[in-house]
């Protein structure tokens, strides 16, 4: 009864997010869908080095869809665009140019935001704030393209995270590898029909226009603000003040 | 922190964790003989077997309806139902309202102003005048 491919995609993106931040790591395991993430990281990773862009589209989808087109993701496009089959289709994780600095007061502080859960964040798509937590459905203003029900998207900007004590702002955002954020693709909504009547003066004839908009439905799935050992890990770069 | 009363059952949340598909059925159907169910017979024949391995979690009925408009039925996992009458439809309209009903999420079309709609306990908590430090005036 679930959504098969939708699962497995979901299993593959986890797959493929716990091995992001190293390629070498991915080419030494086994498993031949991690093998085939390999390679198509690999490529991915030539696309980008020939681009010599930054990635920063406002969401990463992670589906058989294609991505979103946005301002920036030239490199988004010229990776999916060596991706053609439909099983295999991973978005390209993101590549950062730098590694991620953080204060030594931010990461004394961490500990205590990241330990007390649940967490809540601001989201932004498209500018428009949304502050979820996990497990809260969003209705967004606007049919998203691109994306079919069982999709999973991960939410990278966020002005703020915060649990019931503490919070992290950003200016004007808080760096993505921070935290986590991922929601569901539920399907499409619609909205009763709107009929507007427009009348001229002096004149019985009334216009009737009527407009019916759809709207994509999400569900949260996950907020999580990672651990200062998990930062570590990935490579966080300490800057004194 | 305030009184807290005792938790209630974890309540099922579609998409948190498994995801399951709203529309669980479609049913089909059309007339062999009238001409307003040509498109319906065409989009049977040629469309609907692509669409039905496409998708393999929906179940897909096909059944005659003399003397009757074609429609399609979408079945829902809330109970509900959605029904489009696609008469006088050529095949490639009947595949936009076959995925409308399959994205669909078998709710009662609503007007929603808040776009985000949570069960969770606020995380913050409810302000209170009779805890906190005195700030003073």
């Amino acid at each position: 009864m679930f959504h098969r491919s939708a699962l497995a995609r979901s299993l593959g993106l986890a797959e493929q997010l716990c091995t992001r931040p190293s390629i070498t790591r991915i080419q030494a395991s086994s498993s031949p869908l991690r093998n085939a993430a390999a390679s198509f990281h690999q490529k991915s990773h030539a696309a980008q080095q020939a681009t010599q862009t930054t990635t920063s589209s406002s969401i990463s989808i992670s589906s058989s869809a294609p991505p979103t087109p946005s301002t920036t993701p030239s490199t988004t496009t010229t990776a999916s665009a060596t991706q053609t089959t439909q099983q295999t289709k991973v978005p390209p994780p993101p590549q950062f140019t730098t590694p991620l600095k953080a204060s030594e007061s931010l990461l004394a502080t961490l500990p205590h935001l990241a330990a007390q859960r649940p967490h809540f964040l601001t989201a932004h798509i498209h500018d428009r704030p949304y502050l979820i937590t996990e497990g809260d459905s969003v209705r967004l203003p606007f049919l998203m393209a691109g994306v079919q029900p069982g999709d999973v998207l991960r939410l990278n900007r966020a002005s703020v995270v915060g649990s019931r004590e503490f919070s992290l702002k950003g200016a004007p955002f808080v760096d993505e590898r921070l935290f986590e954020c991922r929601v569901r693709v539920m399907g499409v909504d619609a909205e009763p029909l709107r009929v507007k009547e427009k009348t001229k003066r002096r004149n019985r004839h009334v216009q009737r226009v009527t407009s019916k908009h759809r709207y994509t439905l999400l569900r949260v799935m996950e907020v999580r603000v990672k651990g200062v050992e998990e930062l570590k890990e990935e490579g966080v770069e300490v800057v004194k003040e | 922190m305030p009184v807290q009363g005792v938790k209630a059952v974890t309540t099922a949340r579609n998409g948190v964790g498994a995801f399951i598909l709203q529309c669980k059925r479609l049913d089909f159907h059309y007339c062999d003989w009238a001409g307003s169910s040509r498109g319906m017979v065409a989009f049977l024949k040629h469309k609907l077997p692509a669409i039905a391995k496409e998708n393999p979690q929906i179940e897909i009925r096909v059944s005659p309806r003399p003397h009757r408009h074609p429609v399609i039925k979408g079945q829902y996992i809330n109970g509900r139902e959605k029904a489009i009458c696609v008469r006088n439809l050529e095949p490639e309209q009947i595949v936009n309202k076959v995925s409308l009903l399959k994205e669909a999420s078998g709710e009662k079309l609503k007007r929603i102003k808040k776009p985000v709609s949570s069960i969770n306990e606020s995380v913050r908590g409810i302000w209170s005048p009779f805890h906190g430090e005195y700030k003073g005036i």
